[in-house]
């Protein structure tokens, strides 16, 4: 009886050992393969925010494909671009066992992705023991940047710091001029962060604010805060929320006859405008990319999601999940070879073209220089750039309609 | 215990823990990460079968407790506290939180303790997120970026180690067979004088304590934790389900439940693209549905021979202690017959609008034998579940040696020496007649030795006649035996006053005779005090020194059998109609 | 903050807050009859919820079907699904011995919850869904009720009497009531436990089928987000006592008030905290509450 327990306690000691062996044994700078490796939210609690990302990612590596590949100048060939990709199922666990996967067995050159903060934080330790380069996506929290990292980069659309400056921007060209701000805010990290860096922005252009209510993520009845915010009167009310939170919050405003001189919500999105219906006109908002920006990669963005079917007004996070392949891919040019410490160089170093405009990270790998917004009104139904100016499709209607 | 199968079993855990340890050193980091999700698993998955199987109280806030070691240790560490220290806090403040609240917790019963327990999750939640000041809200806490995978690993697999010998011993340890009584029967367990609360809390803080020290090191791994990752619902019953799956209050069942379901779920997210949790789901339900008490109890791995040790339950893998002839290991004594041993004051008991006794006084001296009869619905049970206090009283005092046992807890009237047999039999089901009665032992104030304990509850089986089923699971026995075992464990609590509830129906006119023998020796030779209440008379007439007859809870007769027999209310009572003569049995 | 307490804030506060409530007893009312008819630990409850609601917003917006429509389509569907689900599935675990019927109840109900999610999101995507009505809204005196909302609350009284009427003066709502107070004593009165066992749980299903359209009226859903429903559902029916419907009734109302108020004067994070720590404080101040109805 203890012979066969030593041996079932044996076998199960080497059940989990197996799986071994698939070392990263040294890289060939010039392979005829790229292999990238990510992880997206398939399935689980963030998965309603990133459906169709997967397919697009996969649509974009097949079009450079298909273009030739990547140009490796040092190697004076051309590579195709290979993407590996699991589904995290939402939970950080899980895509660190993948990613380590990805790199222990499968021999993966760069990572790009994943999405949402805390996936990021603990991806980037991963990236960071094992001295790859990732360039990860709809990671916005700035303290996922970690003071020492080498190898940790982003492209959340938009930053924290940049996300309504062109807003309040437009704000001083308006009449009558608003002086009373009300924050609504969801209780996740990212609102809160935006609406922490704006409300003292506002209070420092002389805004005054005259209220902040900070609301749970699975809140359903408003009624609470929707008539606190009819007792402070304010000209602006400012909601920094994910849209799926906000419906019922919007909803709930127009049946409590909230009225303002502008309703601005920081996200803005198809999913709101679709969920709420008609009660969505009027709502200024901020959108991370435009596909009217003039240069070819939002070309090339704009051909694939429209090829996967994504609608970037309904998945406004789309685009930075798209982004961080383009710039790994041009960094790769750039540096000549898939020779990490090369990549990494290009990485810190260079100025990248993405589909929003310009890309430069700075030594924590964050791009606050670059990701801003742009400000949008749904003007009849429709989404109108109406800041900055140059981009504008139509005006900006002041005071909002509907909301008088 | 049994020291040398002990150590043989911590012999082969360690090696195996070594093993797995040294996994860094020989495989890529990709093992070393999905073995670290596998120990982790094991280590709630086991803990929870503390609570879970052995006590049998379905806790579904266990992932809570692995969150809460994870903020204790995280708020620590991020405040300059060292690693250790903040390792160390994780399982002490989580283990006092959980004390506190399973004090209140531990009043609800079944699934209403299940349902309470799942409210805690989202509260736990809700806390975390909103004590921004402590917490840092739903920003979550965000840990320097180290590199510690090899240390927390090593941490991870030694705490495996140590839940795993922890299950061991409890499973082996006197401290486990209590628990697993409580499990059976709470209010049994406590009528023979088992304590329950403080080991409730005990087994709780314990279970509670692993996972938080899990906790603490897989958020050290991580390095970041935040209210959705540590509280939320989606992953809090997978620990449970792969206990559960495995096979619950087995030694074995949560680590194979674990590895079936962590192996599944890897396979399923590499090599399926879509619906991999839809089949991780349906091999669950199929498990559940066809596989009762989960994998290593299904019939088809029984048969697989060198298989064997996985499937055994906790009695088989108790080595028997064998039969050793001898008397019981009750003490000799003289009944002292001017002693008042128990006495009943006016007792009265309502349910309701229904008065199940009224105003019942009876008085028994030490050493004698009273039988207690009556028509069905008398009131005889009643009255005896007074006594023991699995009812309390509307009026009136019982008192025992002189101590009213209105103040006195369950098991305390047990110590006091009120011993029972239940009517329809108690017995805890689930374990055998020998750890039956070794409960009873153990559950003493001053209780022997746990070896001894189980030759000693051999001896008490043999007394009753039920030597030949001495380890064999109770669930199987008769009625008629479940009986006799009633009367070896209310023994084998060195009862001074027996309550003896219908034992005789059902044995053949040899067995009464000898049980009579029995009863009138444990007055003759140990001193107790007896009252039984039978049905039938021939046995009661060969030993009782006095009856007394309850009819629709009153007392319409105490005295001497025949004496009894002649009062014309009992003769109406049992015969419809006073006879006016005498009667004999 | 500011907020000064007028009437109008009040009423408002109260009547939303009731229309909350009535929602969420509508939500316990298939889980009490179930858990408390037919003794079943139901996790999958708010998931089943979950599915139906978003079924019917996909019938909504794809054929265009009008309300009423949806409704009957999802009742009958539910109840059939739930017919069978027991049958299949529950039904052969009462023959155990009660540990392993528990453990084979929670084990099936886990499984489904998460195959039903899983399904649900390939099927009709993962994203979140509602229906929108349009609807009048009547304001008195400077409050205001949306007719959707005064539906619903009548809706669930409605549904609240019904299943009273159902319970207590049909012969296949008394053999209900019968089985689960004496399921052998039922079955020597010639009623088939098990079929109406089956009914019990199909009528859940049914009624859930009800509460998930009228949630997903009012508020938005995602495949995801049953299980926390089932928590706040086992609150209440908790709260109301097990098997009884108006407790369940006044439980949600209550819990509804309860976190409107609690909103209002310490903050929206707290709300969700009330319901939790109503049923914690009531169940251990109150341990009357939780006789088992099942004496040993």
């Amino acid at each position: 009886m203890n012979f066969s327990k030593t041996l079932a306690s044996l076998a199960v000691a080497s059940a989990s050992l197996c799986g071994a062996a698939g070392y990263a044994v040294g890289q060939d700078n010039c392979p005829e393969v790229i292999k990238l490796g990510t992880t997206v939210s398939d399935s689980g609690a963030f998965s309603p925010l990133s459906a169709g990302w997967h397919e697009m990612i996969v649509a974009y590596a097949q079009k450079i494909n298909d273009a030739g590949g990547v140009a490796l100048s040092d190697c004076g060939s051309n590579a195709s671009v290979e993407l590996v990709v699991y589904d995290d199922q939402s939970n950080p666990a899980t895509a660190v066992t993948l990613f380590e996967k990805m790199i222990s067995e499968e021999g993966v050159d760069f990572l790009v992705g994943p999405d949402w903060s805390s996936l990021g934080l603990a991806v980037s330790s991963v990236a960071e023991r094992h001295d790859i380069p990732v360039v990860m996506a709809n990671v916005a929290a700035p303290n996922v940047y970690r003071e020492g990292q080498t190898n940790v980069f982003g492209t959340p659309y938009p930053i924290v710091p940049l996300w309504s400056k062109r807003y309040f921007e437009m704000l001083e060209t308006v009449e009558p001029k608003p002086t009373s701000i009300f924050f609504v805010v969801q209780d996740n990290p990212i609102t809160n962060a935006i609406s922490g860096f704006w409300t003292k922005q506002a209070e420092e252009s002389s805004y005054s604010v005259v209220g902040t209510e900070t609301f749970p993520s699975d809140l359903k009845d408003f009624t609470s805060i929707i008539l606190k915010i009819r007792q402070a009167k304010p000209d602006i009310i400012y909601i920094s929320s994910f849209d799926t939170a906000s419906v019922p919050l919007v909803q709930q405003m127009r049946q409590l006859r909230v009225k303002a001189m502008d309703v601005h919500h920081v996200m803005l999105s198809g999913a709101l405008a679709n969920q709420v219906g008609e009660d969505v006109e009027g709502l200024s908002g901020e959108i991370g990319w435009i596909n009217s920006i003039d240069n070819e990669e939002s070309a090339l963005a704009a051909e694939v999601m429209a090829e996967v079917g994504l609608d970037p007004f309904l998945s406004v996070f789309a685009i930075a999940r798209y982004t961080p392949a383009v710039v790994m891919l041009q960094a790769i040019e750039m540096a000549g070879s898939v020779d990490r410490d090369k990549v990494r160089q290009m990485l810190r170093s260079a100025t990248f073209e993405g589909p929003g405009g310009e890309i430069r990270f700075d030594h924590l790998g964050y791009p606050s220089e670059t990701n801003g917004a742009f400000t949008i009104q749904i003007q009849d139904g429709n989404p109108e750039v109406v800041w900055p100016p140059e981009l504008q499709t139509k005006p900006v209607a002041w005071p909002a309609p509907s909301w008088q | 215990m049994n020291i040398p199968q002990n150590m043989i079993s911590f012999g082969v855990a360690a090696v195996v823990s070594v093993l797995i340890a040294c996994v860094p050193l020989f495989s890529s980091s990709y093992t070393v990460s999905l073995t670290m999700t596998l120990l982790l698993f094991f280590v709630l998955a086991q803990s929870w079968d503390w609570v879970g199987g052995e006590l049998g109280y379905v806790n579904l806030s266990h992932f809570a407790f692995y969150g809460l070691g994870a903020y204790v240790f995280s708020i620590a560490y991020s405040n300059d506290l060292h690693p250790a220290l903040s390792l160390f806090l994780a399982p002490i403040v989580t283990a006092l939180i959980v004390s506190v609240i399973s004090v209140p917790l531990f009043r609800l019963r079944g699934e209403y303790f299940a349902f309470a327990t799942l409210a805690l999750l989202p509260l736990f939640q809700i806390l975390a997120s909103n004590l921004k000041w402590l917490t840092k809200g739903s920003e979550g806490i965000i840990l320097p970026a180290e590199q510690i995978t090899e240390t927390a690993f090593i941490l991870m697999v030694a705490l495996a180690f140590v839940t795993f010998v922890a299950s061991t011993i409890l499973v082996r340890s006197p401290f486990g067979l209590l628990i697993r009584s409580i499990r059976d029967d709470e209010e049994v367990a406590e009528s023979i004088g088992v304590r329950i609360l403080p080991r409730k809390i005990i087994l709780m803080a314990l279970s509670a304590a692993i996972a938080a020290i899990a906790g603490g090191i897989h958020g050290w791994y991580l390095s970041f934790i935040d209210p959705t990752t540590m509280f939320g619902l989606d992953v809090a019953l997978v620990p449970i389900a792969m206990a559960l799956l495995g096979g619950s209050a087995l030694l074995w069942g949560p680590l194979v439940g674990v590895i079936v379901l962590v192996f599944m779920n890897q396979w399923l997210l590499t090599n399926i693209s879509i619906l991999h949790s839809a089949f991780y789901g349906l091999v669950i339900l199929l498990v559940g549905r066809f596989l009762p008490g989960g994998l290593l109890r299904s019939q088809l791995l029984g048969k697989v021979k060198p298989l064997g040790f996985l499937t055994k339950e906790h009695h088989e893998h108790i080595v028997s202690a064998g039969t050793t002839i001898g008397g019981l290991s009750l003490s000799k004594r003289e009944p002292d017959q001017d002693r008042v041993a128990l006495e009943c004051k006016n007792v009265t008991k309502r349910f309701g609008g229904n008065t199940a006794l009224k105003d019942v006084s009876i008085r028994i001296n030490e050493g004698e034998i009273v039988g207690l009869i009556g028509a069905n619905g008398s009131g005889k049970t009643t009255l005896f579940n007074c006594i023991s206090r699995i009812l309390d009283l509307s009026e009136g005092a019982i008192v025992v040696y002189g101590d009213d046992i209105a103040h006195l807890r369950r098991d305390q009237i047990a110590h006091a020496g009120i011993g029972r047999s239940y009517q329809i039999p108690r017995s805890f089901e689930r374990m055998t007649v020998r750890e039956n009665i070794t409960t009873a032992l153990m559950a003493s104030i001053s209780p022997p030795d746990y070896a001894n304990a189980k030759h000693e509850a051999a001896r008490f089986a043999q007394y009753v006649g039920l030597a030949d089923q001495v380890d064999v699971v109770v669930a199987s026995l008769s009625p008629q035996k479940r009986k006799l075992l009633e009367l070896a464990r209310a023994l084998a609590t060195s009862p001074k006053i027996l309550l003896v509830d219908e034992v005789a129906s059902g044995l053949t006119s040899n067995e009464i005779s000898e049980f009579v023998n029995h009863i009138r020796e444990l007055r003759d030779v140990y001193g107790l005090t007896i009252i039984w209440v039978e049905h039938i008379f021939s046995a009661l007439s060969q030993v009782v020194d006095r009856v007394v007859v309850l009819e629709q809870g009153s007392v319409i007769a105490d005295g001497p059998l025949a004496e009894v027999l002649e009062n014309e209310n009992v003769q109406r009572s049992y015969f419809g109609a006073a006879t006016g003569g005498e009667i004999e049995c | 903050m500011n907020s000064s307490i007028d009437l109008v804030t009040v009423a408002q506060l109260l009547i939303n807050g009731t229309l909350l409530g009535g929602l969420y007893a509508l939500i316990a009312f298939g889980l009490s009859v179930v858990y408390g008819v037919a003794n079943i630990l139901n996790f999958a409850h708010g998931t089943m919820l979950a599915i139906a609601a978003i079924s019917g917003a996909v019938l909504y917006e794809k054929f265009g079907l009008p309300i009423p429509v949806i409704l009957i389509i999802l009742v009958s569907f539910g109840f059939v699904f739930g017919w069978i689900f027991y049958l299949t599935l529950l039904q052969p675990l009462e023959k155990r011995e009660p540990h392993q019927r528990t453990v084979g109840m929670v084990l099936v109900a886990v499984g489904a919850l998460i195959i039903m999610g899983d399904v649900t999101a390939v099927l009709a995507g993962a994203e979140q869904r509602v229906i929108r009505v349009s609807s009048t809204y009547f304001e008195i005196r400077g409050v205001i009720i949306s007719g959707t909302q005064i539906g619903i609350l009548v809706g669930a009284a409605v549904c609240m009497i019904a299943l009273h009427i159902f319970l207590t003066r049909s012969w296949t709502g008394s053999s209900i009531r019968a089985v689960a107070q004496n399921t052998i004593g039922a079955t020597i009165c010639g009623i088939d436990s098990a079929r109406t066992s089956a009914t019990t749980f199909a009528l859940g299903a049914g009624i859930v089928a009800v509460a998930g359209l009228m949630y997903i009226i009012s508020y938005p859903l995602n495949p995801y987000s049953g299980f926390p429903l089932t928590v706040k559902a086992f609150s209440i029916i908790l709260l109301g006592g097990i098997g009884n419907l108006t407790g369940t009734l006044l439980a949600g109302l209550a819990l509804g008030i309860g976190e409107a108020v609690v909103a209002f004067t310490i903050g929206p994070q707290w709300a969700a905290a009330v319901s939790i720590l109503i049923v914690l404080g009531c169940l251990l101040l109150f341990p009357g509450l939780t006789t088992s109805r099942r004496e040993a």
